[in-house]
């Protein structure tokens, strides 16, 4: 019964072979129609097209001026520097927790745990991810050029040519960090540490702080068409030695992690196709390992069943946050209080990336709530309303997002650039906190659409316009919580006291908030109102009678 | 006493402050037939996967005839059935014994592959996709693709799951011929009459051995009992 091996045996020629076979019988077996592919090349193209209008519009055509043109080649080397250190710090995150490859699990499994060379095995489909990220960094680097070139004196082509080296280079410096990471099997404090180095210094130059940063060079490569340094040149080596050093240690990998990140990113990518932003939460902790802690930030003794028991729950839950969600919190309060500094000099956009930031940080808040929501049995096993229940989650929510606009509040009051009043900046907490929860709850608590659903019957547009509005929304309402400060920023403009305006508008907010929450109570009576009036209009055809 | 197939050395496995396996020392000879006991959570799979290197060590060493494991030697040295059958969704019951075998070197014509998928009782679901069948036919699939292979070592983690009588009747028969043959065989599991065709019984609880040698079916209750 035991087999043997031939000696000799070109197990990676066997593997490549076996390989061309699958990707053949794929296609032949799958029967992709040429007009499918043409439609969903032309739906990208679509969605494509109109991000570039839109951004192109955000960023306007009014040239520099000389003035500015002088901060633009002082500062922004620094500035755009930052966009290398991000890109490392997130290959190296990444390739610290066994990315950036997702195998199929049974790759992992019956090839990995062959004797073939695991540099050899993993080589192509390392390779051919490279490639795909190599042209999407072209694609952005050349549109971003194309859009600089509207307000940056230079050729166009110039701009274009420099954004695309410039998006290949991000691409190589982020991805070679990453598989150099996972090659060195550096621990996780070791990655993160650097990277939050590399980000830190980047934005330290960027204020003046300190006079130069190590991905300084790549802000220099990027501004090319208006001053060619030969030290842009150094990000593009400096990429392409972490590339090659990677790829050469691609073999030594940790089948632990590959087989864990190959579960969840499978899981992962289904679940961002259903728009399933729950999940994505979900499976994204589990592939960054962010577990609860085993011992409570603080204790909360455990006295009988207790008095208010879904708050307590809820704050039970909350204290036993990892440390890294606790810091991406404060990291998220940083850029929305950063953005409120931006609007405050003028910059109207940067209100959509503060409202951004407090919904993405309002997923987390929601947790406790959404817990409630992933085990739908255990809630329902309590006599006790769904809405009742849920909305009861909603002080504990509150609780968390406040601290969390608090610190962005301190950030967008700190002396410098942009400096919010303090006064303003108090008053918008409590809206930015509500806009946080709002749309978090928006986005949990939306179902996917149900096959009964009357709307089921209507044109595919409206089906269209309807999963995008349910895609937006979330985002806009949190974006509204931070929309106070505008209001703020026109009347001091018009030299009066902005503090009541941005009270008024935030008051309003706080009144859209409590609709929110009244929804939240009553959505289960009024889908089941709805539901009761399709069955009424609508009747079941009875079974016809047998005999 | 032949040169052991299988040692760990203190070997250790942790995930933060939890252990999963204590330092653990072991040392399994060629040609051993092994039962593998202990009750849920004790390490068995965790110990498996450690020595089919799909697990990294937090301390220690385990060599499998010879060569650490997770390298070309020993994985070329160990087959590791698993309780979870991972199997691809494109190919075929042949084709993926045809796949298994290519990775390993082996040289199988049609023949061979149809009297190793007969041993496991799919002749008539070859060319189906196994990763559309029930869980039983997924696990006699997962046996399937461990014995294709060369090995010295089988490392198999609860296989009777989702067998039925002849099912779990014909894998004691394959592991009693592989014995036969000189393969080491270490099992994982549940069912305490299988000591009755081991020579060898090691006990896990909370990631530390607490018996090594002979065993009955009384023994294994009381050991596994947490």
């Amino acid at each position: 019964m035991l087999k043997t091996a031939v000696a000799d045996a070109d197990l990676e020629g066997a593997l490549a072979d076996w390989r061309r076979w699958r990707r053949d019988h794929r296609v032949a077996v799958a029967d992709v129609h040429w007009i499918d592919v043409l439609y969903r090349a032309y739906l990208t193209g679509i969605v494509c097209l109109v991000a570039v209008v839109a951004a192109s519009s955000a960023v306007g055509d009014t040239p520099i001026v000389a003035h500015e043109l002088d901060d633009v080649l002082r500062h922004g080397p620094g500035w755009l520097g930052g966009i290398a250190a991000v890109a490392i710090a997130l290959g190296l995150r990444s390739g610290s927790r066994g990315g950036p490859l997702a195998l199929e699990r049974a790759d992992v499994r019956h090839i990995l745990l062959a004797p073939v060379d695991r540099t050899y095995a993993l080589r192509a489909p390392a390779l051919r991810q490279l490639r795909f990220l190599s042209f999407v960094g072209i694609v952005v680097g050349g549109i971003a050029g194309e859009l600089a070139s509207h307000r940056f004196d230079g050729a166009t082509l110039a701009w274009v040519a420099t954004g695309a080296l410039g998006g290949l280079t991000a691409v190589g410096l982020s991805i070679g960090a990453a598989y150099l990471t996972n090659g060195l099997r550096a621990p996780r404090w070791t990655a993160s540490l650097l990277g939050t180095a590399l980000v830190a210094l980047a934005v330290l130059e960027g204020v003046d702080v300190i006079g130069f940063s190590p991905t300084e060079p790549f802000g220099r490569l990027l501004l090319w068409p208006l001053e060619l340094d030969g030290l842009g040149v150094l990000p593009v080596v400096v990429a392409l030695v972490l590339v090659a050093a990677g790829l050469s240690l691609i073999g030594v990998c940790s089948l632990e992690d590959a087989e864990r990140r190959s579960t969840l990113v499978g899981q992962l990518r289904f679940a961002a196709t259903l728009q399933d932003l729950r999940t994505v939460v979900l499976l994204r902790r589990q592939l960054a390992l962010e577990l609860p802690r085993k011992r409570p930030w603080i204790r909360l003794g455990v006295h009988g069943s207790g008095r208010l028991p879904i708050f307590v729950r809820g704050l039970r839950g909350v204290l036993r946050w990892p440390a890294a969600r606790v810091a991406r919190l404060g990291l998220l309060a940083v850029v929305a209080g950063g953005s409120l500094r931006g609007v405050w000099e003028g910059t109207t956009p940067l209100v959509v990336l503060a409202g951004l930031a407090m919904f993405v940080a309002g997923l987390d808040g929601v947790e406790p709530l959404a817990q409630e929501v992933d085990h739908p049995s255990r809630r329902d096993s309590v006599p006790r309303e769904a809405g009742d229940i849920h909305v009861r989650h909603i002080p504990v929510a509150v609780l968390v997002m406040v601290l969390t606009a608090a610190v962005a509040a301190l950030v967008a009051m700190a002396p410098g650039p942009g400096e919010v009043p303090p006064g303003i900046a108090a008053v918008l907490i409590l809206p930015m906190a509500l806009g946080g929860v709002g749309g978090a709850l928006a986005s949990l608590l939306a179902q996917p659409p149900s096959m009964n659903e009357a709307l089921t019957l209507a044109a595919p547009e409206a089906q269209g316009i309807r999963l995008a509005f349910r895609m937006v929304w979330p985002p806009a309402l949190a974006t509204l919580g931070a929309a106070p400060i505008l209001a703020a920023r026109q009347v001091v403009e018009d030299g009066r006291p902005g503090v009541p305006a941005a009270l008024v508008a935030g008051t309003g907010f706080a009144g859209l908030f409590i609709l929110i929450c009244c929804w939240v109570r009553m959505r289960e009576r009024v889908h089941d109102w709805w539901r009761a009036q399709l069955e009424i209009a609508m009747p079941k055809r009875s079974e016809p009678d047998s005999a | 006493m032949p040169e052991p197939i299988l040692v760990a050395d203190a070997a250790t496995k942790a995930y933060a402050d939890l252990v999963a396996l204590a330092p653990l020392d072991l040392a399994i000879p060629a040609g051993q037939m092994v039962a593998l006991v202990g009750h849920n959570g004790s390490g068995k799979s965790t110990f498996l996967r450690l020595a089919a290197g799909l697990l990294d060590l937090s301390a220690g060493a385990i060599t499998i005839a010879g060569a650490p494991a997770g390298t070309s030697d020993a994985r070329a040295a160990v087959s590791f059935l698993p309780d979870d059958p991972v199997l691809y969704d494109d190919l075929s019951v042949r084709e993926h014994l045809a796949y298994v075998a290519a990775l390993h070197g082996v040289d199988l014509d049609g023949d061979d592959l149809d009297g190793l998928i007969e041993i496991v009782g799919l002749l008539p679901r070859a060319d189906d996709l196994p990763s559309q069948f029930s869980r039983g036919l997924r696990q006699r699939t997962s046996i399937a693709l461990g014995l294709v292979r060369p090995f010295q070592l089988l490392l198999v983690d609860e296989p009777f799951v989702g067998l039925d009588a002849g099912g779990k009747q014909a894998l004691l028969e394959v592991f009693d011929e592989l014995h036969k043959d000189g393969a080491a065989v270490i099992v994982a599991t549940h069912d305490p009459g299988f000591v009755e065709r081991v020579q060898r019984c090691v006990a896990l609880r909370d990631g530390e051995v607490v018996h090594d040698g002979t065993a009955t079916p009384e023994d294994v209750l009381r050991l596994v009992s947490s």
